[in-house]
């Protein structure tokens, strides 16, 4: 493949009170693919996104974001959380969350301007949640939440999207209005790395895949890997490592 | 004295200003920090640090013998601070729960400080401390130089509060996210916390180490009843916890025998129960009208919908029908029926009613609607 | 020692006996902070308990109070529910206004009320022995030893009764409501003692040593066994060596007798915080360090495994690619030399057999979720260990 590679990941070990949670991940991410981890529960599908992000200290291995380390290229990259990692009864409107998505091209101290509350707007206008962005954000529907979180990340203009389960607990005709998103922002040559859960609807969705069961099972294109036999290796219940020699 | 005049004597007389601007300085203070500690699920740690202090307090004055109230205050800031990081080291470091890190350190480190205040009392140099006051707290034992630091302090705060302001409210409402956009999360709530451990020790000659929580939580947690927007609740804790101060402290100077913290505290609960009922949108009895609202509706619904059935199965929307078939469902009464005549849905003519144009479309629209609420 | 003396001792004994039972609990279920809330909120019914009995020692002031503190606990779970405020919020909002309500009451009746608050928070263990009770007229003890003994009496009868549900609804809510057992009634009856013990007890040593009395044992004792017997066990020698010392030193020093046993439990809780066997600081700062490098050097084994290219296998590769630390990396491959995990030939890295054995069963066991065999598979395998 001729593409350039969005993210580099080399040999990657997290563990959690020192259970070990992902072992020894290689994973190479070309540009402008639409990517799942899939893998099942406890299979370190969020925390492969959080020790890449920097969120979680690995204890070994690496992480490059188009050839550099991620803390020198964060402006190229944005990241959608599991919506049920903040606390959505705080006091704030959508508008207030989505433009948090600026804080970090703003750097410490300065504040929003007009220039961020316009891209602020538009990224609520391109998830259609622009005739709620002064709602208190407990006042939305899980899927109008999903949107929000997405819209944060729109609003960040980056090159790569990393989105942990953007499709739990929400609503079809936001879950379609999401994917359409992603698949808009593949066409713009982004690259869109979404964690997920429902494997039916994987070859509709992604170009892309990689199998995750703390270990990596495999990765590659949709067309050529998502097969009975990466699913059983992933899945299945008497499952042994094969060693990819 | 009675309220009256003690309104009328706070402008003039020296010692009831002081007092006043005292509390009410401090009430905005712990009002606005307070926020952020409800926010960020911390609301015992003001209960734990304000107790965690008292030691300081006794140590400071063994040390440098001097009652002067500033040294005290850095003793009772250093010994909060142990206080606070002790409880992270205990529940990061152990399998116990924050809960009994909380109450470990609480009741642990005040013991201490009674011994110590105890020990101090018996010395002979005692001078009579009056180190009690920290214990419950006397507003009135406040100077001018008090309140000049309270007020250095609340101007302080503020300036940090709204310099780093994107800041803090990133931090409480999504720290990985704040992570992951280059903040650097633990100096920021370093920054918070350390914050948080100041506005309470600087109410402890005032209030109390016993009462000092409820400085911190009461009034924030009012004033999120009342708004959605995170610098409004701060402003109206601001608020509510300068109005509990100066409240508080006109009613315990009105009535003889009260010290003035208690009465804050109640003051400021009063403020807690009102909002709690009263506030418009969160409220409990606004809740609960909604509610009984909601079921009427659903009712009327139930009714319009009913209506609808039948008067579809004729070719005349507006055919009349007998009252009396109503009747053999629930959710009607003659008063439903009334409002949607009232509403120009039914039209009655005698034991007839009929569906108008108007009444046929919003029930058809219901039709709709639960169809695509059941996909 | 004088018998003043000795009762003040078994005094503080058996209230430090009678806190640590329920006390032992409330750790367990994580509701430490309401002991602390409770012991503030009784004040209100103390103050009305002694409006109609005139006596701090009455069993139907102790009743009354007692029932503020059943009340705060249901005031604190109403407030919760209606989901106004998080959690927590609810027990920092309720007590300050009950004990507000309980200070004012008191001031306004100063005179008809010899109560201090100072004293109900501090209690004051050194005026215990003189207030006797006297049957019939015959002394038979003081009247808080009396009174603090039927509450430890009752206290044990109903661990004894109930130890199995206490038990159950303390580890699995769930199986305790499948098996029949209210897991409401055991919670309030748990408040309803802490509530007692807590009334019981402030006269002699205030409300706030009772929290320490009820919190300290019984978190110094969990950080010690994992069994909750022994642990039952270990709380209540704590509280009574604490008592006991705490009033020599209060004795050596001349100060407050409930801040001395206080600060007893305080420098208990330090040591054993620190030095614990298994769950203490040092332990586990230790334990983390050993299994830093010995999660490492799975790592690394794991790396061999997967990789046969020799470009991977470069002893220098540890430091450029994996990203370690030199002094790491080094540390790593001596453990994996030492325990014959690995042979280096010409600064390539392969694993020995053993190694190839220790690695496969490794990865078995993780991904199967038994991470507990990992560490008995380490006894196996390990000479030294990180």
């Amino acid at each position: 493949m001729d593409k350039k590679l969005a993210v580099q990941i080399d040999d990657l070990t997290v563990a959690y009170n020192y259970k070990p949670v992902l072992w020894d991940i290689d994973l190479e991410i070309p540009e402008g693919v639409l990517m799942a981890i899939v893998g099942p529960n406890g299979a370190g599908k969020s925390t492969l996104i959080k020790a890449t992000l920097g969120i979680l200290k690995p204890i070994a291995g690496s992480v490059s974001i188009y050839g550099k380390p991620y803390n020198k290229q964060r402006s190229l990259v944005a990241y959608v959380p599991q919506k049920g990692s903040v606390d959505w009864d705080f006091p704030t409107t959508a508008l207030d969350v989505v433009l948090m998505g600026t804080y970090g091209s703003l750097g410490w101290i300065k504040r929003p301007g007009l220039k961020e509350k316009k891209a602020a707007l538009e990224a609520l206008e391109k998830v259609g949640m622009l005739p709620f962005k002064d709602r208190q954000i407990s006042q939305l529907s899980g899927g109008q939440q999903q949107r929000i979180f997405l819209a944060r990340a729109l609003v960040q203009d980056a090159s790569i999207y990393f989105m942990d389960e953007p499709f739990q607990g929400v609503d079809a005709t936001t879950e379609i209005a999401i994917i359409n998103i992603l698949k808009e922002l593949r066409k713009a040559g982004k690259t869109v790395i979404v964690v997920h859960h429902d494997l039916q609807t994987v070859p509709e969705y992604f170009d892309w895949v990689t199998f995750l069961n703390v270990k990596k099972i495999a990765t590659g294109p949709v067309k050529d890997i998502f097969n009975d036999d990466n699913l059983t290796k992933t899945y299945g219940i008497n499952y042994k490592v094969s060693i990819q020699e | 004295m009675d309220i009256q005049e003690y309104f009328s004597l706070v402008f003039s007389d020296y010692t009831l200003r002081t007092i006043t601007l005292g509390t009410a300085i401090l009430g905005a203070v712990t009002g606005m920090l307070g926020s952020f500690a409800v926010l960020r699920k911390q609301s015992l740690l003001g209960d734990a640090i304000s107790h965690a202090a008292l030691p300081g307090i006794a140590i400071a004055f063994l040390i440098t013998g001097a009652k002067d109230s500033n040294t005290l205050l850095i003793g009772a800031l250093v010994s909060g601070l142990i206080g606070t990081f002790w409880i992270r080291g205990i529940v990061n470091k152990t399998h116990l729960k924050s809960d009994t890190a909380l109450g470990l350190i609480l009741s642990l480190f005040f013991g201490f400080g009674m011994l110590l205040l105890t020990f101090i009392q018996k010395q002979p140099n005692a001078n009579q401390a009056g180190l009690d006051k920290y214990l419950f707290g006397q507003a009135a034992t406040l100077v001018e130089s008090d309140v000049w630091l309270m007020a250095i302090v609340t101007g302080i705060c503020l300036f940090v509060l709204l310099l780093f302001w994107k800041e803090f409210k990133i931090l409480l409402f999504d720290k990985d996210y704040a992570k992951t956009l280059g903040f650097n999360t633990k100096s920021i709530d370093i920054l918070i916390t350390s914050f948080i451990v100041l506005a309470i020790v600087l109410g402890l000659q005032t209030v109390g180490v016993v009462l000092m929580s409820a400085m911190l939580l009461a009034p924030a947690a009012a004033a999120r009843q009342w708004t959605n927007s995170l610098s409004k609740m701060v402003f109206l804790a601001a608020i509510f916890g300068a109005f509990s101060g100066v409240f508080g402290t006109a009613i315990s100077a009105s009535q003889n025998n009260l010290s003035t913290g208690p009465v804050i505290v109640i003051v400021a609960s009063v403020f807690v129960i009102f909002s709690f009922i009263f506030s418009p949108n969160r409220g409990l009895l606004f809740r609960q009208i909604r509610f009984i609202a909601n079921r009427r509706d659903l009712e009327l619904q139930k009714t319009l919908a009913f209506m609808y059935r039948i008067a579809e199965t004729h070719e005349n929307i507006s055919h009349p029908h007998a009252i009396k078939i109503l009747n053999n469902f629930q959710g009607f009464t003659r008063k439903t029926l009334q409002k949607l005549v009232d509403k120009n849905y039914v039209t009655l003519d005698g034991t007839m009613w009929s569906l108008t144009e108007k009444g046929f479309e919003t029930a058809s629209n219901l039709y709709n609607q639960q169809a695509i609420n059941d996909e | 020692m004088n018998s003043a003396q000795i009762e003040i001792q078994l005094i503080a004994s058996l209230v430090a006996i009678a806190c640590a039972i329920p006390g032992t609990f409330l750790v367990l279920r994580k509701m430490a902070m309401i002991s602390d809330a409770i012991s503030h909120s009784i004040l209100p019914g103390i103050v009305i308990g002694f409006f109609i009995t005139q006596d701090l020692n009455s069993p139907l002031l102790i009743l009354l109070a007692a029932l503020t503190g059943v009340i705060t606990v249901v005031l604190v779970e109403r407030i919760q529910k209606t989901g106004l405020v998080k959690e927590d919020t609810a027990i920092g909002l309720v007590f300050p206004a009950l004990f507000s309500i309980g200070v004012i009451m008191i001031a306004k009746n100063a005179n008809d009320i010899h109560l201090d608050v100072d004293a109900v928070l501090l209690g004051e263990l050194a005026f215990a022995p003189f207030d006797r009770l006297i049957i019939s007229g015959i002394d038979v003890g003081p009247k808080s030893l009396w009174i603090i003994g039927s509450i430890l009496m009752a206290t044990i009868g109903l661990l004894i009764a109930f130890f199995k549900e206490l038990k159950i609804s303390t580890f699995d809510v769930g199986l305790a409501a499948s098996l029949g057992f209210s897991p409401a009634l055991i919670h309030y009856g748990l408040m309803t003692v802490a509530s007692v013990t807590t009334v019981g007890a402030f006269d002699a040593v205030g409300a706030i040593l009772v929290v320490a009395l009820m919190i300290a044992p019984a978190a110094s004792a969990y950080l010690l066994t994992t069994d909750l017997k022994k642990m039952l066990g270990l709380a209540i020698v704590f509280g009574v060596f604490s008592a006991i010392s705490g009033y020599w030193l209060a004795h050596w020093l001349d100060a407050s007798i409930a801040g001395s046993i206080t600060t007893i439990l305080g420098l208990l809780f330090l040591v054993i915080y620190l030095f614990a066997p298994s769950k203490g600081l040092i332990a586990v700062m230790y334990r983390e360090k050993q299994q830093r490098t010995e999660v490492s050097l799975l790592t690394f084994l794991l790396h061999l495994k997967n990789h046969s290219e020799e470009r991977e296998r470069h002893v220098n590769h540890l430091q450029e690619h994996i990203n370690w630390q030199k002094v790491r990396a080094k540390t790593v491959l001596d453990l994996a030399l030492k325990n014959n995990m690995i042979v280096i030939d010409k600064k390539i890295v392969s694993l020995t057999e053993k190694g190839d054995e220790f690695t496969s069963l490794a990865i078995d066991y993780i991904i199967t979720n038994e991470d507990a065999q990992i560490e008995d598979m380490k006894d196996d395998f390990f000479l030294f260990r990180g």
